[in-house]
């Protein structure tokens, strides 16, 4: 295999990978820029989806769109039971708060599925068939496609959503003013609840596409891929959602060319030092908003 | 004749700090009201207050003849009383035109007469319909913040300092699109350090001194009073 297609492979390897942390990077960005909150708690909102979609699929026979509809209905509701539950009691309090109750929410949320499911992994069987289509010299996964192809779809379906309905454009007016979005008439639980929706939906899809590539549920499977979305969006700014699109696909890449490099065990590290460096160099990131405090 | 809004001995409270102490005053339906008073007299608490971003610790605040004091901001939206916050605070990286439908969030989608309405008044607005609303300069986001209030077609309109670091000839403009305002029939409630300006303008108006108020009159009254033009007018 001459170079030149194995960079390509490991290209579309990372745009899988990336399309799923750009989705999961969405929710944790949408919801920074509402309530300004890191919900560390989305990564496991990804876990409670993929338990979802093993149970509809391993014990209910039910078909994969099935599952997938189930798990994102699963995800969206959990996500606005943890906003209602964990962090609308905390409006008022200080942000570190609410940073706080995120990681309990995570850890919470791990332990009730380590209980109900146990610490073994649950294998998903496989739900699509994998012959790769030959492009050329090139074989293109079909998880890899598909994965792609929903990701964008789900994305395009979130742009129009966020610019051209009017509860969208409550959620860009609360993000940047809430009381001014206030003395509009917008009701700001509601267009939050509805911004943990959306963000949980997302996580519901990048939940199933995940299971595409990886088929099985652990109870922690979800902090991981968590962490690497939250670089993703810090990378591509955090609070703004071109920029969270941008940074997974970057951080998806990242990883695979890293791995055609023959350093596969470094992926890890390196989607970290990603973080380091943006931290140092541009904590606003490529897309973010220079911050600054509202009085 | 009733009074449209009614403020009733309200106390505002930002934590311990005792902000607005036993204000009452009223506005009648058509009239141009001033709040004036120097800095951290408790006019722009007052409107928050009114407008429900803030509650008072006692007191009433009836509107149309229904109390308001502890109602929440987007319901009172949806009775006519809108408020014009200190700063604009327009919605710095939408559009113009979003800007402006955001205004009529209460009414579902913009409607096209309300619209063509704020374009005839601030044709301006029209011309940068596209543009984000941050890149304008102070006084078209006076402008666009107050052609978003016009957009619920409110009865009562509070505007808290339109005129707060405008060019003379902005403040003018700012000064005479409220005049104007009035003549189309909106109530307005008006929160001004330019005390000269408003004063002008202004049917009645009340002077606020560390959230008390200490006098008040029509306009032309104050204008003459001695008190007043030695602490607000420079003379």
């Amino acid at each position: 295999m001459s170079v030149f297609t194995t960079i390509i492979k490991q290209l579309i390897n990372g745009l899988q990978s990336g399309s799923i942390y750009a989705l999961v990077a969405l929710g944790y960005s949408m919801v920074y820029g509402i309530i300004m909150l890191l919900n560390f708690a989305h990564g496991d909102v990804i876990m409670v989806g993929a338990y979802i979609a093993w149970m509809m699929m391993a014990r209910f026979a039910a078909n994969p769109i099935i599952a997938l509809i189930a798990a994102v209905i699963g995800c969206t509701v959990l996500g606005v039971l943890i906003e209602k539950a964990a962090y609308k009691p905390l409006r008022q309090s200080p942000r570190i708060s609410l940073l706080i109750t995120a990681i309990g929410v995570s850890y919470f949320l791990e332990n009730v599925a380590q209980l109900v499911f146990g610490a073994n992994a649950h294998v998903i069987p496989t739900f699509i068939d994998d012959t790769p289509i030959q492009l050329g010299q090139i074989a293109i996964p079909t998880t890899a496609l598909i994965t792609v192809i929903v990701a964008g779809i789900s994305m395009v379906a979130l742009n129009v959503l966020v610019k051209k309905t009017r509860m969208g454009k409550a959620m860009r007016a609360v993000s940047e003013d809430a009381g001014a979005a206030q003395l509009m008439g917008i009701n700001i639980n509601n267009t939050i609840s509805f911004t943990f929706a959306v963000g949980s939906a997302l996580a519901g899809i990048g939940s199933v596409l995940y299971c595409c590539a990886y088929p099985k549920a652990t109870p922690t499977m979800g902090s991981m891929l968590g962490l690497k979305a939250f670089v993703a969006a810090v990378l591509g700014g955090i609070g703004s959602i071109p920029g969270a699109m941008a940074g997974g696909f970057a951080i998806g890449i990242a990883e695979a060319l890293v791995s055609s490099a023959g350093l596969s065990e470094w992926k890890d590290g390196v989607v970290f030092a990603i973080l380091i460096v943006v931290l140092l160099v541009k904590p606003t990131g490529l897309m973010g908003r220079p911050m600054t405090e509202k009085v | 004749m009733a009074a449209m809004l009614k403020v009733n001995d309200i106390h505002v409270y930002y934590g311990k700090i005792h902000a607005v102490k036993g204000v009452s005053f009223e506005v009648n339906e058509g009239e141009i009201v001033s709040l004036i008073g120097a800095n951290g007299a408790g006019k722009s608490t007052i409107l928050k207050t009114v407008s429900g971003l803030m509650h008072p610790k006692s007191g009433t605040i009836e509107f149309m003849g229904k109390d308001i004091a502890h109602m929440e901001p987007n319901k009172i939206v949806t009775k006519g009383l809108v408020h014009v916050p200190e700063g604009r605070r327009v919605f710095a990286h939408m559009s113009v035109m979003e800007n402006i439908e955001m205004g009529a969030y209460i009414l579902g989608k913009a409607p096209e007469e309300a619209v063509e309405d704020v374009f005839t008044r601030f044709p301006r607005l029209k011309e940068r319909r596209k543009q984000e609303a941050g890149t304008l300069s102070g006084g078209e986001q006076q402008m666009l913040a107050m052609a978003r209030a016009l957009m619920s077609k409110p009865k009562l309109i509070m505007m808290d300092e339109p005129s707060m670091g405008l060019s003379p000839i902005l403040v003018e403009q700012i000064f005479s699109i409220i005049y104007e305002l009035r003549e189309s029939g909106v109530t307005i409630l008006l929160v001004e350090q330019n005390a000269n300006k408003a004063l002008k303008i202004t049917d009645r108006a009340y002077v606020l001194e560390t959230g008390k108020i200490t006098l008040s009159g029509t306009g032309r009254e104050l204008l003459e009073k001695e008190e007043v033009k030695k602490a607000y007018l420079g003379g």
